[in-house]
């Protein structure tokens, strides 16, 4: 066989050969998305990801969102654009899910001892089959950044709040009022985290009182639309082929 | 040349087996926190600890211990660290191998960062709970922002039993005592987990059929929109407007099972209260001090004014936690870490200052600890000085403190 010849002699084999190169294409994808995406999340949003006592109603809303919509542009541009498929974001944060839930688990619980229910990362999937969803059925780039861009920023908070919820409940601890996420904060000690490191409201947004968080993901949802712009473009370059051709 | 290949294929081999075992065969535990690596002129120069005391260094799982004593914020703070306007008090532990309970600067409890001013002299105390069996170096601990960590003396304490006996109960203001150990977990788990599975399940869907070369081709033959299929669009509706849904359920229902919740709690602690010291009676003047290299020592020379009605005597010299102590005239009784703790380190000639009496004291303080706990570095600082604490005993017993900042000069002979 030269290789100017078919590595298939029949039909039923080119399928075969064409399935397994999805899944192999798809593990591959799935893992360099959880390393690359992984790496980005914890240079840009790592702390309010890792501590439950970081997951506020204001900086983890706006932070959150604005810079992980990156690879999901990117990556949307890129498979939509050459396969029509429609679950780019939702395969970037399957892809950090897993890697997160393996460092939170091993490293965070069974490395280091902190209580799982302190170290959860963020759900996102919600925001992901939003954003694809609005893609499929729109079609469009700039309805999705748009729209898509909008709704990833303001589904953050209802979307993790039966997780993060419980977690807001109020105890007078030694005279102070306290969250119990504020209580895990401070019982779990982080030697390498003083607590004035810890970037959380402090009251900046009184002019909205106590609607804090809508201002906050809307504000988010905004920014999001326009690094969705960004991304998608940074999507586009790398998936171009003018390399191959030229080859 | 297949000889040469194979040779260098051998040495190759020889070379990542050597790699291998210096990776692996040799892995001592990280147990303390790096306090000997801080700069010598951080440890000397900002935070004092004295007075120190730990209730125990034996204890179970779920037991309690005390660390409590007297920090002062050094009145030569340097330039290079910025000042402890926002600083809170830790503890160095290895992770949680603790929790830590309460934690006081004065009377004022403080979960968060506060506002100390330099030139005071506060006490403190912090309670630790026994979570995780093991033996764990256990300092006090000032993070200053601006300025890092600013780590106290730490002592060896062990702690047996089970970390499956530790609980940690609290009880919240709408009257539930949950164990924060495992409070919330099988919610996390349930959502997270149900998600997980719905985005697996999207991605699924589209990959029943193929994924990568025949939509290639599709795309590339300009067929690109006969690969959404009506179909395909009624279920990315149906997977929209149940994720839609999903969050709506999960937000209310959330808020109708908890409906008291409040923001995380954040901002400054002020009104932190210091602790008023006896004005000293004795004034010290440093006329020289050097830092002999080869001897691990170093040579003061004093000034000393006692303007006391009582004689006194040099007992203690006190810098970056390492405790220098003159035998003739007190000792240790607290159960001081012993690596800190220079029991015959300091001696002074010159004696008793009577009072109303000016006299010169020559006082060496010398140990291996300037070298284990690389204080001699101090004399490679752009700022060569060095800070400290003088303790002064009269013949009654009573303590006085003296407060020390002057250039140091080193000695190479």
């Amino acid at each position: 066989m030269s290789t100017t010849t078919s590595a298939v002699r029949s039909h039923a084999e080119a399928v075969q050969v064409s399935r397994m190169v999805d899944y192999l294409g798809l593990f591959i994808l799935f893992f360099v998305l959880t390393g690359s995406y992984h790496i980005h999340g914890m240079l840009t949003m790592g702390d309010w990801d890792f501590w439950a006592d970081w997951k506020d109603r204001r900086l983890w809303v706006t932070v959150y969102p604005i810079v992980m919509i990156t690879f999901p542009a990117a990556v949307q541009a890129v498979i939509w654009e050459r396969l029509r498929l429609p679950w780019g974001a939702t395969v970037c944060i399957l892809g950090i899910l897993f890697g997160e839930w393996v460092n939170r688990y091993f490293n965070f619980w069974m490395w280091t001892y902190f209580p799982i229910n302190f170290v959860f990362p963020t759900a996102a999937v919600h925001m992901a089959i939003f954003l694809d969803v609005v893609l499929m059925l729109s079609g469009s780039y700039l309805f999705t950044a748009v729209i898509g861009g909008l709704g990833w920023g303001l589904l953050l908070y209802p979307g993790n709040w039966p997780v993060v919820g419980p977690l807001h409940v109020p105890v007078e601890y030694n005279g102070m009022l306290m969250s119990i996420a504020d209580i895990q904060g401070y019982h779990y000690v982080r030697t390498g985290t003083p607590e004035y490191i810890r970037m959380v409201e402090k009251g900046t947004l009184r002019t909205f009182g106590k609607d804090v968080a809508p201002v906050s993901a809307f504000f988010s949802g905004f920014m999001s639309i326009l690094i969705y712009f960004m991304w998608h473009f940074v999507g586009r370059w790398f998936g171009n082929v003018r390399f191959v051709k030229r080859t | 040349m297949k000889a040469r290949t194979d040779r260098v294929g051998r040495w190759s081999l020889v070379g990542a087996l050597i790699a291998l075992v210096a990776a692996v065969a040799y892995g001592p535990a990280a147990l303390a926190h790096g306090e000997k690596s801080q700069a010598a002129f951080l440890r000397m120069r900002t935070i004092h600890w004295f007075d120190l005391s730990w209730s125990t260094d034996q204890l179970n799982v779920n037991d309690e211990m005390e660390i409590k004593g007297k920090f002062h914020v050094f009145e030569g703070w340097p330039e290079a660290v910025d000042p402890p306007e926002v600083s809170f008090l830790n503890i160095g532990i290895p992770g949680p191998t603790f929790i830590r309970k309460e934690s006081y600067i004065g009377d004022k409890f403080v979960p968060r960062s506060a506002r100390l001013e330099i030139g005071k002299t506060y006490t403190f105390r912090v309670v630790l709970k026994a979570r995780r069996p093991g033996e764990w170096h256990v300092h006090p601990m000032i993070n200053v922002e601006g300025g890092g960590p600013i780590i106290g003396p730490g002592k060896w304490v062990t702690v047996n039993g089970s970390m499956r006996d530790f609980k940690n109960p609290v009880t919240t203001l709408t009257g539930q005592t949950v164990d924060l150990e495992t409070y919330n977990e099988g919610n996390i788990w349930f959502w997270h987990v149900l998600w997980y599975a719905i985005g697996v399940a999207w991605i699924a869907y589209f990959a029943r059929n193929p994924i990568f070369i025949p939509r290639l081709l599709m795309v590339n033959a300009g067929r690109a929109d006969e690969l959404i299929t009506p179909t395909d669009k009624k279920v990315g509706l149906l997977f929209g407007a149940a994720t839609i849904l999903l969050v709506i359920f999960g937000y209310s229902s959330t808020q109708s099972k908890y409906p008291v919740t409040i923001p995380l709690q954040a901002g400054v602690l002020r009104g932190i209260t210091p602790i008023e010291l006896p004005k000293p009676t004795v004034d010290v003047k440093v006329d020289e001090a050097t830092y002999r290299v080869p001897g691990r020592a170093m040579k003061m020379k004093l000034t000393v004014t006692n303007r006391g009605d009582r004689p006194v005597q040099l007992c203690e010299f006190e810098t970056a936690s390492v405790r220098f102590m003159n035998p003739e005239v007190c000792e240790d009784e607290t159960g001081y870490p012993e690596d800190l703790l220079a029991e015959e380190g300091l001696s002074v000639t010159g004696g008793a200052v009577a009072p109303g009496e000016t006299k010169t004291l020559e006082v060496v303080a010398s140990d291996a600890a300037w070298e284990v706990y690389r204080l001699s570095d101090i004399i490679y600082d752009p700022d060569s000085r060095f800070g400290g604490l003088f303790f002064f005993y009269d013949d009654a017993g009573n303590r006085q403190m003296v407060i020390v900042d002057a250039p140091l000069i080193p000695t190479f002979m």
